[in-house]
């Protein structure tokens, strides 16, 4: 499914998306899979496969752990293809990538592209690719009809904003803080101001994401967005093996989300 | 034409991978920079600083008995007479003043060998920054001499347990630290690797090394050198000294990197040597990785040559052959740590003596009346203790 319609069929509803990221191979690949299948029944909306890397510098602790792990398992993108190639039969949510772009780099950006493509990835998110750089792999995707989700956040000056803008595909990644990936209790006061201004000027859906990891935030922020991002919250709970816990919160997000 | 370029590129190297986060406060940095740093009032104060404080110009020295035993002219660039014993001073005076001018109050670091770390907390108590040095827990424990000397200089050493433990992932940490701290932290880069514009702006600082030596050696021999040789790590010691010869075309450039157990092992650093280009800790430049794109654990003898990435201008100069790139052994390179304190009274750095080897085990391609000036970038107190355990035994 396209990232875009997916947006759309939620608008139509009055829901705002719960998009949920996963280290890719953490605690192993049949748990990723497993675990994607059973929280689209949760109500989850898209889910963001990580490739995991070795040095994640956007990442705090928690994704560190579960990409360094995940790789001593030598999780690789040709394992993440594969599970997404299942994907295609086994959920009807948008799945797209998120990583750093090296791995990518090396695997040639076409080469990446077309797979995207075969195994029914709708987006990719690259961390360390912004504006500037981003130029060949958009390309790529493009020929794919492949989404490249741009980030932004308030340091972001007004000119690259507008760029960013007009660039971005699928939703713009909104980054709530200052500082890497981790739940935080909660999120910058300047945040709802920011969000307000930005989707003022946008067309393309805003999601936030870093930091979150409560009901509270989520409605606090949910009536400036389109959508919220999980992912260190989401895999502390599976470090910790509290699966049934997490997926109890994962509904919970969904109805603060709802109403 | 000078590069980099607008977008901080050296040929197809270099750039700005960086969270979008820090692209405002690199852009930031860059215009105060440019700003800055080439206004008088800075340049004279820096200049000041680097005489009175650092001791610059450090000597050009003719190494007579070094010279003989190879059958060449051979000079040293006394790196290891500038203040705290390393090159790195340069950088980080010229970094923390330029942090001070931005208003401020605490720089971060990363540091292998800790030379850097000492060299940006010696600057930060000049300047009256707080200052937080990341250091892996591997370098900690060989490198523990500048640990102190870090804490005596009221810096924080924050030990970084992650990955490899070593370098790499100091530098990891320090970003990650950077990305929450921008508005009142500077991120003092302690070689010419890391997004635009860090590796234009640590060899800007560092090109004095290279603008002493053809100044000196003119005087001295009145004509440039044949070989300038460095090691390199992330290469700003080396670019430092390569810089001001670039349009010289008969000068050649050598950089020697880690060669750890040889290039046969995985246990090296040899980044131009054996690696790829790619992208690691925000610009496209050669690194050691997998198949997959991972970056792979690096081994060098030397923690300041312990890094599997490079600064991206060495890569675009071995691209275009303007320089050429080797390697050093563990062992060729204690072997020169002793035959330099032995034959001129000089104890370098392990990371120097991998360029002191390299002349050593090379000595039959040189004309007798070659001149070789070797970039002597650190003196080797800091590893006395380090290659007596390895000497007892434990290589
Ligand atoms: C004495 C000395 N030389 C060389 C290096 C390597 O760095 P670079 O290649 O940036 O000069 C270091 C790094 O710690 C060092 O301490």
């Amino acid at each position: 499914m396209k990232i875009k319609d997916k947006f759309i069929e939620l608008k139509k509803q009055g829901k705002k998306a719960l998009i949920v990221y996963l280290t890719a191979g953490f605690p192993d690949m049949k748990f990723t899979e497993d675990f994607i299948v059973e929280i689209e029944k949760s109500g989850v909306d898209i889910i963001e496969i990580g490739i995991p890397f070795s040095d994640p510098i956007a990442d705090g602790p928690i994704l560190q752990y579960t990409s360094q792990i995940s790789l001593e398992h030598g999780t690789n993108l040709k394992d993440i293809f594969s599970l997404c190639e299942r994907l295609k039969t086994k959920i009807s949510i948008p799945y797209i990538l998120m990583g750093y772009y090296n791995p990518i780099y090396q695997s040639g950006l076409d080469n990446f592209a077309q797979n995207c493509s075969l195994a029914g990835v709708s987006g990719v998110i690259v961390a360390d690719l912004p504006l500037e750089e981003e130029g060949p792999l958009k390309k790529s995707l493009k020929n794919y009809g492949i989404d490249l989700v741009s980030f932004l956040t308030f340091t972001t000056s007004e000119r690259r904003k507008e760029k960013i803008l007009k660039s971005s595909s699928g939703f713009i990644y909104y980054i709530s803080l200052a500082g890497v990936t981790g739940p935080r209790e909660t999120l910058p006061d300047r945040l709802k101001n920011d969000l307000k201004k930005i989707k003022e000027d946008s067309v393309t859906p805003i999601a936030v994401g870093f930091g979150i990891s409560n009901v509270s935030q989520i409605k606090e922020i949910k009536d400036y967005a389109d959508g919220i991002i999980i992912g260190s919250f989401v895999m502390k709970q599976i470090i910790d093996n509290k699966i049934e816990e997490l997926k109890n919160i994962l509904v919970s997000f969904r109805e603060a989300l709802n109403g | 034409m000078k590069l980099p370029n607008k977008k901080g590129k050296f040929g197809i190297f270099g750039g700005k991978f960086a969270p979008e986060t820090l692209m405002e406060p690199l852009a930031q940095l860059e215009k105060t920079y440019k700003e800055i740093v080439k206004s008088k009032t800075f340049q004279q104060e820096l200049n000041i600083y680097l005489k009175v404080y650092a001791g610059r110009p450090t000597p050009l020295y003719f190494a007579k008995n070094f010279s003989e035993r190879i059958g060449v002219k051979i000079y040293l660039k006394r790196e290891d007479m500038a203040f705290t014993g390393a090159h790195k001073i340069n950088n980080t005076i010229g970094q923390v003043l330029l942090a001070k001018y931005m208003g401020k109050t605490r720089v971060i670091a990363e540091t292998g060998a800790g030379q850097h770390g000492v060299a940006t907390s010696t600057a930060a108590a000049l300047f009256g920054l707080k200052c937080d040095v990341y250091m892996g827990e591997i370098d900690i424990k060989r490198q523990a001499l500048n640990v102190y000397r870090m804490k005596l200089l009221g810096a924080n050493v924050k030990a970084v347990s992650s990955g490899t433990k070593t370098l790499k992932d100091a530098m990891n940490e320090a970003m990650r630290d950077w990305i929450a701290t921008f508005e009142n932290t500077h991120y003092v880069i302690g070689s010419v690797a890391g997004p635009h514009p860090y590796p234009m702006i640590v060899r800007d600082f560092q090109v004095i090394i290279g603008k002493e030596t053809k100044k000196q050696i003119l005087k001295i021999e009145k004509k440039l050198p044949d070989y300038l040789v460095a090691c390199v790590g992330g290469g700003s010691n080396s670019i430092g000294l390569f810089y001001p010869f670039e349009n010289d075309k008969n000068v050649k450039f050598i950089g020697v990197e880690g060669g750890g157990k040889g290039l046969d092992t995985d246990l090296h650093s040899a980044t131009l040597c054996k690696g790829s280009p790619g992208i690691l800790h925000g610009s496209l430049s050669y690194v050691l990785q997998n198949h997959d794109g991972q970056i792979h654990p690096t081994h060098s003898v030397s923690a300041g040559l312990d890094y599997p990435g490079v600064g991206p201008e060495h890569s675009f100069y071995k691209e275009t052959g303007r320089a050429q790139y080797f390697e050093a052994t563990d062992q060729d390179v204690l072997k020169a740590f002793h035959f330099l304190s032995e034959t001129e009274g000089i104890i370098p750095a392990l990371e120097s003596s991998h360029a002191v080897a390299w002349v050593i085990n090379n000595k039959e391609i040189f004309k007798p009346a070659d001149i070789i000036i070797i970039n002597l970038s650190g003196r080797g107190d800091k590893d006395v203790q380090e290659v007596a355990n390895i000497e007892e035994g434990n290589l």
